[in-house]
């Protein structure tokens, strides 16, 4: 039995010139693990809110066709009943929380639909989804991962037969998202629910989804069993999804005559066990050591800081913290949801103040000195760009902190940066109406305008699809030749192993590890005890090899070649 | 001057958004485990009707005086926020209590203050009466109270959804504020005239901070909104049976009986003493 039917979808958003949704023709089946892939734009979303009935009856616009949810008409069906046959789970679910405790939350909507037993049916939800113990926690208690449980239980308390999620894990660090997703999976195995996700990550697409349906333009190109989907690796590649790195491997390995014509690519670590060999010989580059021995620009002395909480002790966050940024470093901070990351850079800005010891810019003690006048020297960009728009239109943005420096030439090094950041064409348009891309170039562009000699990012490549990481990655890597010292606080293990010469591990309020990349991932004790997970291409090779230290697939290629019969018997 | 100094100082400082978030918090569910918290809203609406209405049309010093001390008692039971005394503090004396004050100071007789100091408590009663209901009990309860005496869903809801929703306003609006802290210019601040200028541009900066603050929330409530409506807050709104189903979480127990007939003793016994008298 199909759980969704859609004949002939056709939409546009009100206003639109040019349909979202062109005729769409698609049933998923019953049971499913859907993964639904694309570029930015392609209707992935859209296609979503017509499957609860959200669009056409709470969002107007032209619709076309049929769409048949567990058997109902999505446009005729009211939107309380969709709601109990399909839950769905927003990208931003922070705002998807609508009460203060963790119970109230979870139970909310079946005490709306005068659910006489709302209370049960929410711990029943919050225990599917792995938060029980947590009902009378107050909703800022949870960690981000944990508030998107609630999301998820939010959704699961009606009990719905399909669960749609919007970019599950694009917030989380790995040991998060390994998390959600054994929710979905347990979900989907034990309780019997149909779950569609819109993801990006394609290594969890392997790992967890059955089918993988492509959309592009507004249409869906294929729907597929994940293996052979993710396989198709040109097509994916063209609407910017980016196959799991050990298929593309062995996609590029065969285009250079080093792997089977007639073999499968693996889709996962596990099938690449039987496919890739080692080299005879292998060309191994060594990562330069990091032993850089330039001044020190910004220090730790003892630093203790803490938060206060809403009830009872303060919460602290670093006691006696020691630590030395040098002048040309290009540190990857990383360590779980709360390790203290951005803990840490806020105070290097001045924004917080350590209660105990000294925090020293280029050697002298921050204490009493205001965070505006810190503003050369050191820059933050946030994690979220939108908090960084405080004018009307990003070129305005740019400028402003030159300006009110009364910096003579302000106007040419605004228009120099908007050039450098491809955002000439959009200097009139307000900083929150633009893509997640451009948003987050206008946000670095912000906060190189005074020309800082460190800069501070928190998190510059969450929330992007991966062609825009790409280009975010890009980005940073120009950025390396403008700003001295640049300190990025990450969860992405790829921008890390491909940027940073420097790596800070993160933990408990401490430093558990400081070193180049080979010190770190090689290092199996802080690997397991931090939660990192490394780009899956490191983890392939380890496998094959345990002294192998592979971050990028050419570097992999130098390494490892296809297994074939000959060379597998021999 | 110094006064004015110190306030240049401190409006952005001492008194971060933080500190303010902190504190609303704090007054809406830190203080969930206090005797007044664990009572039915019912009761504590009814005791407030008395508390918050009665000292109005009395002057009689000693009544006023007791009500003054059951509801000081209440508001300690209350475990009220420090920000929240420290504004009722400021409030009671901007009203009354400063002329109190001048009058003491400027050889005013007993007869000039009695009827000052009637007021004062008078102020305070009812303002004391206020925080300990509205302060001492979550949101939650104290909409569930105001619905079952047959106040709007909508209102009930407002004041519970504004408490969800004020600790991420002021943490956007902290956020902004931020921003304006790292790439503006203040003036120097080091004369006199010079704190006063800086006084202002935070004053501007704070109000200029406004407007990404609105564009940013306007964002963030598009999902809250379609949320409610997958949520069935419309339905729930119009359906009676919702409003059965939560209202039957109120209970009244030997707490709040106790607690009327001991407020009642007391005003029992203050009326008794001014009769005395």
């Amino acid at each position: 039995m199909n759980a969704i039917e859609i004949e002939h979808l056709t939409y546009s958003y009100p206003g639109a010139e040019q349909p979202t949704l062109k005729d769409i023709t698609v049933q998923i089946k019953e049971g499913d693990f859907l993964a639904i892939v694309g570029n930015n734009g392609c209707g992935k979303s859209t296609f979503c809110k017509t499957l609860n009935g959200l669009i056409p009856q709470f969002i107007s616009g032209d619709f076309d066709g049929t769409v048949l949810a567990c058997g109902l008409d999505t446009s005729s069906t009211d939107v309380g009943t969709l709601a109990k046959k399909v839950g769905y789970v927003y990208q931003d679910f922070e705002n998807q929380i609508i009460r203060p405790t963790v119970l109230d939350d979870a139970s909310y909507a079946c005490l709306n639909y005068a659910m006489t037993d709302y209370r049960e049916r929410g711990l029943r939800a919050l225990e599917q989804c792995g938060l029980n113990g947590k009902q009378d926690d107050y909703i800022w208690q949870l960690s981000g991962g944990q508030t998107h449980l609630l999301a998820l239980a939010g959704a699961v308390s009606l009990q719905p037969d399909v669960l749609i999620l919007d970019e599950p894990i694009a917030q989380l660090d790995p040991m998060h998202a390994d998390r959600i997703y054994a929710v979905l999976r347990e979900l989907n195995e034990k309780y019997k629910k149909t779950i569609i996700v819109i993801e990006h990550h394609t290594e969890y697409i392997a790992d967890f989804c059955n089918h993988v349906m492509l959309m592009k333009d507004g249409q869906v190109q294929w729907t597929l069993p994940t293996n052979e989907a993710l396989r198709h690796v040109e097509e994916l590649q063209e609407c910017n999804i980016f196959p799991p790195q050990v298929t593309i491997a062995a996609y590029r390995m065969q285009k250079a005559g080093q792997f089977p014509q007639n073999a499968v690519w693996p889709t996962t670590v596990e099938e690449g066990k039987a496919a890739f060999i080692s080299k005879q010989q292998r060309h191994e580059e060594k990562a330069p050591a990091s032993a850089n021995s330039g001044e020190t620009v910004a220090a730790f002395e003892n630093v203790s800081v803490g938060y206060r909480s809403v009830k009872g002790e303060p919460h602290v966050v670093y006691s006696d913290l020691n630590l030395e940024i040098h002048k040309g470093d290009k540190v990857a901070l990383i360590g779980s949801n709360g390790a203290g990351k951005s803990t840490l850079m806020k105070m290097l800005v001045g924004l917080l103040k350590p209660t105990a010891g000294e925090v020293r810019l280029n050697g002298s003690s921050i204490r009493d000195v205001k965070p505006e006048a810190l503003s050369r020297q050191v820059s933050l960009v946030y994690q979220n760009p939108e908090d960084m728009f405080i004018k009307d239109s990003i070129g305005a943005d740019i400028a402003y902190a030159m300006e009110v420096r009364n910096i003579t030439d302000s106007q040419k090094r605004t228009d120099e940066l908007l050039e450098r950041f491809r955002l000439t064409e959009l200097r009139d348009r307000d900083g929150r109406l633009l893509s997640g891309g451009q948003m987050r170039r206008a946000s670095l562009a912000i906060g190189i305008a005074l020309n800082p000699g460190i800069l501070m990012l928190d998190e510059p490549t969450a929330n992007l699809d991966i062609a825009t990481r790409k280009e975010i990655m890009r980005t940073l890597d120009d950025l390396k030749a403008i700003t001295e010292t640049v300190i990025i606080a990450t969860h992405d293990m790829q921008l890390v192993c491909e940027w940073a010469d420097r790596i800070i591990v993160l933990c408990g309020g401490e430093v558990v590890a400081d070193g180049n990349r080979d010190e770190i991932f090689a290092n199996q004790e802080i690997v397991e005890k931090v939660g990192i997970r490394p780009p899956e291409i490191f983890t392939m090779g380890q496998v094959l090899c345990p002294d192998a230290l592979c971050y990028t697939i050419d570097e992999f290629l130098n390494c490892f070649e296809g297994r074939s019969e000959t060379n597998a018997s021999g | 001057m110094r006064a004015v100094e110190k306030l240049s100082e401190n409006i952005l400082d001492k008194l971060s958004i933080d500190f303010l978030r902190n504190q609303v918090l704090k007054n809406a569910y830190g203080n969930n485990d206090t005797v007044i918290a664990g009572m039915d809203p019912r009761i504590l609406l009814l005791w407030y009707l008395f508390f918050g209405l009665v000292p109005w049309f009395v002057n009689d010093l000693p009544f006023l005086t007791g009500c003054f001390l059951l509801v000081a008692i209440t508001t300690l039971l209350a475990r009220v926020a420090g920000l929240v005394l420290f504004l009722f503090a400021i409030g009671v004396f901007s009203q009354t209590g400063y002329l109190l004050v001048v009058t003491l100071l400027f050889g005013g007789d007993a007869s000039a203050i009695a009827p000052l100091l009637v007021l004062t408590l008078k102020v305070a009663t009812v303002s004391l009466a206020s925080i300990t209901i509205f302060s001492g009990l979550d949101p939650d309860k104290l909409s569930n109270g105001l619905m079952w005496y047959g106040c709007p869903e909508r209102l009930s809801f407002s004041i519970s959804y504004a408490y969800r929703i004020l600790p991420l306003l002021m943490e956007e609006f902290q956020n902004v504020l931020l921003s304006y802290r790292l790439r503006g210019n203040p003036p120097e601040h080091e004369s006199f005239v010079g704190k006063i200028k800086y006084l202002i541009y935070q004053i501007k900066i704070i109000i200029h901070a406004f407007y990404p603050l609105m564009l940013n929330t306007a964002k963030r409530s598009r999902t809250t909104v379609e949320v409610l409506e997958i949520k069935g807050y419309r339905y729930a709104a119009v359906n009676r049976e919702v409003k059965k189903i939560k209202l039957s979480s109120l209970r009244v127990g030997n707490n709040d009986l106790l607690f009327l007939a001991i407020s009642f003793l007391w005003v029992a016994v203050t009326v008794l003493i001014s009769t005395l008298i």
